[in-house]
């Protein structure tokens, strides 16, 4: 079943639980059920997180420097959230929104 | 350096990034003017007008717009081509099978986009072309921003900041300049080029309701994924609609389109579908990074390039009229864009 709706669907009904989420958590499990392993499609999952940031949709509650090098070392983690105006586009996509 | 430094740093390369996009729009925007404007002069297409307009250019208008339509077709085929390839290379033909399925929430937007863009924008484009010249299309759809921003107005009720008014004001005049300019000098010589002035408005309005409906869909979309489902959605306008439709009315468009299969017509239309389809790559990716209104506003700068372009390849030089007006669509832009000096990390308010 999974894999089957477009990325960005995707991301947002993962966060569509209103909790926060760390990217690099969201990124190792796309890469899982979309199948896309490599360090590409990692950068390229990440950036559509990126997108939907900088569209409003989600947003940045906490920032860390990646030390441990569990995602990119040297770089920065975001934990992000789903905005009031993400809830109201993942509803246009139909996703089940409770 | 800390954590808030190190955020400001990330969100700056960001923005950066869509500068860099939208820059590239504007240099590959300007090149496709060569060679859209070449194919005219290139078989069948320069027979075709004869063809069609001989023996006494009692039909010359028809000409041109029967070379418009079947070039504009050309291009959108071109253009999907050059847009397989891209995403052929990226590998995401499985997200744009997963978002054409998502025809409700997501892809409506693309082809919706695509009637706007197609048999509006680019073809006005190449009206303009057509009947008065490449100069003038160019630079006449400079006012599409203006379209985009009263439709965003409208229709999102975004707001209009002061600047921005400043901005459309200088922009307009800049279109009166160049729309007014050519159609005096025009009516001293008795003969305007009528629909070579609304293909120059066709643009405007085309790009600018384009700009704002494709935004719908690009927020929840790939932009790869939704540039190339829009020109899917013009291919199917041109091909399986417009050209059948005009084939039935009894023109010999059928008969061309397979003449413009030979090697110099296929180079220079392969040249105007990678300038053209990498062109709208840039443009949508820009969009989610810096909105809508500053990726418009730094592309537009395609207007310079034109005109450097049509110098450097064409020779041209374009009337005063159309350098002044167009320089002050250039300043209105920049009035548009340099709006907000604040951090974005977002694009739209809390």
């Amino acid at each position: 079943m999974a894999g089957e709706r477009p990325i960005k669907f995707r991301l947002l009904e993962l966060f569509s639980d209103e909790k926060e989420h760390w990217n690099n958590e969201i990124v190792t499990q796309m890469q899982k059920e979309y199948n896309m392993n490599s360090n590409f499609g990692r950068d390229s999952l990440n950036f559509d997180i990126l997108e939907l940031a900088s569209g409003g949709m989600l947003k940045s509650v906490e920032s860390k420097v990646d030390e441990d090098g569990v995602y990119k070392k040297g770089f920065l983690l975001h934990k992000y959230v789903i905005t009031d105006f993400g809830k109201v586009r993942a509803s246009d996509a139909c996703l089940e929104y409770v | 350096m800390d954590i808030q430094e190190l955020r400001k740093l990330e969100i700056k390369k960001r923005v950066n990034k869509g500068y860099m996009w939208a820059l590239f729009t504007a240099v590959l925007w300007a090149l496709w003017y060569v060679p859209g404007t070449i194919i005219w002069a290139i078989p069948p297409f320069d027979a075709m007008w004869y063809d069609l307009a001989l023996p006494d250019y009692s039909n010359a208008t028809t000409a041109t717009m029967m070379c418009a339509v079947l070039i504009t077709a050309f291009n959108a085929l071109t253009v999907i081509i050059a847009l397989l390839v891209w995403n052929g290379v990226l590998g995401k033909f499985g997200e744009i099978k997963r978002t054409l399925k998502e025809l409700h929430p997501c892809s409506k937007w693309f082809f919706a986009a695509s009637m706007f863009g197609g048999p509006v924008a680019i073809l006005g484009a190449f009206m303009a072309i057509g009947f008065i010249g490449p100069a003038f299309g160019a630079v006449s759809a400079l006012l599409y921003p203006v379209a985009g921003s009263i439709l965003a107005y409208f229709w999102y009720g975004e707001k209009i900041s002061k600047r921005a008014a400043i901005g459309i004001f200088v922009i307009i005049i800049g279109g009166v300049t160049i729309f007014g300019g050519g159609i005096m000098a025009e009516l001293g010589t008795g003969s305007v080029a009528w629909l070579g002035y609304v293909g120059g408005l066709m643009c405007a309005l085309g790009w600018g309701i384009e700009g704002a409906i494709a935004g719908k869909g690009l927020d929840i979309a790939e932009p790869d994924v939704g540039i190339t489902i829009r020109f899917l959605g013009e291919n199917i306008i041109w091909w399986l609609i417009i050209i059948p439709i005009v084939a039935l009315a009894g023109y010999p468009i059928v008969e061309y389109a397979i003449a413009a299969l030979n090697p110099l017509s296929i180079l220079v239309l392969s040249f105007a579908g990678i300038s053209f389809g990498y062109c709208y790559v840039a443009w949508y990716k820009s969009f989610p990074l810096v909105g809508v209104a500053r990726g418009q506003g730094v592309a537009n700068l395609y207007a310079i390039f034109v005109v450097m372009f049509l110098y450097l390849f064409l020779a041209q030089v374009p009337a005063w009229t159309i350098l002044v007006g167009g320089a002050l669509c250039v300043l209105g832009s920049f009035v548009m864009i340099s709006e907000e000096t604040g951090e974005m990390e977002s694009l739209r308010g809390e």
